[in-house]
């Protein structure tokens, strides 16, 4: 038996993990970061809800199909919007503010969908918390080991395409040199499309795991993308091994920090959570910018070195990756 | 003359909205526009402007006159700032004091905060200054939302009335006094972006090696930047909540303190005021319209009337950014004196060359 803080913990990493993976991913390829990635984890919660809710149905088909409407939903962002604003020159910045106004687009949408479902759900439709529709094994709760096996299923999977197949070397040659992979026939378009879809279902995934054991309500997806932020960051933005590792780091200090906080100073700190993370973002940018993966290319770790990414992105200000 | 009450309601109501959202979107012009810093968390800076003047002006009033000391700061808000007003009724001296001791005091803390905010990630990539900035802004209203003495956690707190001297005409005499100061705030940042200090920050966002091999530190002039945005941006939020003569922390979310005056400055046009002007005019307009016609609206399409707007509004960004990226009033070049722009041209007409610099050149001539 762990005790429920443990569990907690443990869930939120993962799925954490897979969100911070995401986000890693889609900008070392597209070279944009996806603000609108919290929102497709919102989707995904809401998938849950309709399941649950609407079709009684067990939580755990939301799965099969949060992946690929969260996935289409994500292609059809940068398709329509990063494709569209990056063939008439847009930089950075413009494609950050598209992303942020697709994910007030997806957020508003959430809203409408809650908003509707009143009508059939009642009040749970903006609150909800699904703890006791999931399965137990010895005393263990369902979710538990759900997400702990589909992260480790899903980095395997990412694992071996990037470096087993001809999609997973076209991948990582667009993130190496985009100009350069398109030279030799790779259409880095197509690579950044793919991985967005690949992405954003991954996200959809995430969040419909969350009902599960967390409170979940249409802004959770905003909320929870401080954290994949700060996971990000932590693993340093430039490789996906380093956000895996910095989903669990931050995914744990989290929830494990804000239960020893709260032991130790009473429950008002609670709701100050979401802070944790913001912190911990700060304190790495202070202290070491490049993150773990840059940490480890510096000591030289031979394995990371290796790795699928080498974080040759980091550069320093005023070369913005886009340039 | 029930039309000219309604019609006076109407003005006042638009004109104190725009000179609101007007300071915000200067301040993120000088910042995003001129500079080129991505300040995804404007509304730190606004709800902080009102956490300030909710935590403080009350405070401050009630000490002033010790009245209603005994009381609970929050939960007795409204009782202390009716109080309050009772003496500000007949001491304007007072209330005028209290009104600018608050803006200085904000500007200075939101200037503080927006230092330490910017700090650790200024100098790295642009890519985690987003990432912060969009997590401070999501920090701030956590803190306001659940740190009860502050302004109330989920309930509000009480602003006192400064301007209530002025008895009748006070409403329109508000509106008269922040159009002012909007406008003094418009031609400061004016001044600031036609003195070199200005060519210099648009060279940064231009291209920092430049400037930085020029001697000049882009880091220092970027974060001062920052922190003279944060202090014109608090300024919003001060007003705010002396308009309403209440702090609520709820309603300080991102998509109408960030998203909207992003919309506004990438409608009207980046870097050049003029158009940051008529970009928040339209969508005021637009906005007020929604409004005042929710239910008219509704009755069409069934969806509130909030996620309806916000809805639109970042449809509409997508669309403004794809098909007029330089939004309604595009920026203008800067002039430099002692230049032949004539000259200019013909060479690069006898050169052949269609770049961007002829193109530019031209461009200075019409």
């Amino acid at each position: 038996m762990l005790p429920a803080y443990v569990s907690g913990a443990i869930i939120y990493s993962n799925l954490l993990m897979l969100l911070s993976i995401g986000f890693t991913f889609a900008y070392l390829t597209a070279k944009v970061p996806n603000f609108a990635h919290g929102g497709n984890a919102a989707i995904g919660i809401y998938v849950t809800f309709t399941l649950v809710t609407v079709l009684e149905l067990n939580p755990y088909w939301a799965i099969l199909l949060a992946f690929p409407i969260c996935g289409l939903t994500s292609a059809l962002i940068y398709r329509g919007v990063i494709q569209a604003l990056k063939r008439r020159g847009a930089g950075l910045i413009s494609l950050s503010i598209a992303t942020i106004a697709a994910q007030m687009l997806i957020f508003a949408s959430v809203n409408i969908y809650a908003d509707y479902m009143r009508g059939i759900a009642g009040q749970y439709a903006r609150v909800f918390l699904y703890r006791n529709q999931d399965f137990e094994v010895m005393g263990l709760p369902g979710v538990l080991l759900v997400s702990t096996v589909l992260a480790v299923t899903i980095i395997t999977l990412l694992h071996v395409m990037l470096t087993r197949t001809k999609f997973g070397i076209a991948t990582r040659a667009t993130v190496e040199n985009a100009d350069l992979a398109g030279t030799l026939g790779i259409d880095t378009e197509l690579v950044s499309l793919i991985s967005w879809f690949v992405t954003g279902g991954l996200a959809g995934i995430a969040g419909t795991l969350l009902p599960l054991w967390f409170q979940s309500t249409p802004y959770t997806g905003a909320l929870i993308l401080m954290s994949v932020f700060s996971a990000s960051v932590v693993g340093g933005m430039s490789s996906i091994y380093g956000a895996m590792v910095g989903g669990y780091v931050i995914g744990l200090t989290e929830v494990l920090g804000t239960s020893f906080l709260a032991d130790r100073f009473g429950s008002w700190v609670l709701p100050y959570r979401s802070l944790i993370p913001l912190i911990a973002m700060f304190i790495i940018l202070l202290g070491v910018p490049e993150g773990l993966a840059g940490m480890a290319e510096k000591i030289n770790i031979g394995h990371i070195r290796r790795s699928v990414f080498r974080p040759s992105t980091f550069v320093g200000r005023g070369g913005s990756p886009d340039a | 003359m029930l039309n000219q009450e309604l019609f006076i309601t109407i003005i006042t109501d638009i004109s104190i909205w725009f000179v609101l959202y007007l300071i915000v979107t200067v301040a993120l012009n000088l910042q995003y526009g001129y500079t080129g810093i991505p300040n995804f968390g404007m509304v730190l800076s606004v709800a902080g402007g009102a956490y300030v003047t909710g935590a403080l002006a009350g405070r401050i009033a009630r000490l002033y006159y010790s009245v209603g000391t005994d009381l609970d700061f929050v939960a007795d808000s409204a009782k202390i700032a009716s109080m309050i007003n009772d003496r500000l009724a007949t001491d304007p001296l007072a209330g005028i004091a209290l009104f600018l001791l608050i803006i200085v005091i904000a500007m200075l803390v939101n200037a503080f905060l927006g230092f330490i905010v910017a700090y650790p990630s200024i100098k790295v990539r642009e890519v985690y200054l987003m990432m912060v900035l969009i997590a401070a802004g999501e920090a701030i209203r956590i803190v306001g939302e659940n740190y009860y003495p502050l302004v109330g956690g989920t309930t509000w707190v009480q602003v006192p009335n400064v301007f209530i001297w002025l008895g009748d005409s006070q409403r329109i005499a508000v509106s008269v006094l922040f159009v002012g100061i909007a406008f003094l705030v418009f031609l400061l940042v004016q001044r600031i972006v036609g003195s070199p200090f200005g060519r210099l920050i648009r060279a940064v966002r231009e291209n920092e090696t430049v400037v930085e091999s020029l001697g000049k530190d882009t880091v220092g002039i970027r974060a001062l930047v920052f922190v003279l945005g944060s202090a014109i941006a608090s300024l919003a939020g001060v007003l705010y909540a002396f308009h309403s003569h209440a702090v609520m922390a709820t309603a300080f979310q991102r998509s109408s303190w960030t998203f909207l005056p992003w919309l506004m400055l990438m409608l009207g046009g980046k870097g050049n005021n003029k158009g940051t002007l008529a970009g928040t005019f339209l969508l005021i307009i637009v906005r007020r319209l929604i409004m005042i016609f929710k239910y008219e609206i509704q009755q069409f399409v069934p969806v509130e009337a909030i996620w309806l707007e916000l809805l639109l509004m970042s449809g509409f960004l997508i669309l403004i950014m794809i098909y007029r990226p330089e939004g309604l009033i595009a920026e203008k070049p800067i002039k430099i004196r002692d230049l032949d722009y004539q000259d200019m041209a013909d060479t690069s007409a006898r050169s052949g060359e269609s770049n961007e610099g002829g193109q530019w050149v031209k461009w200075q001539l019409e």
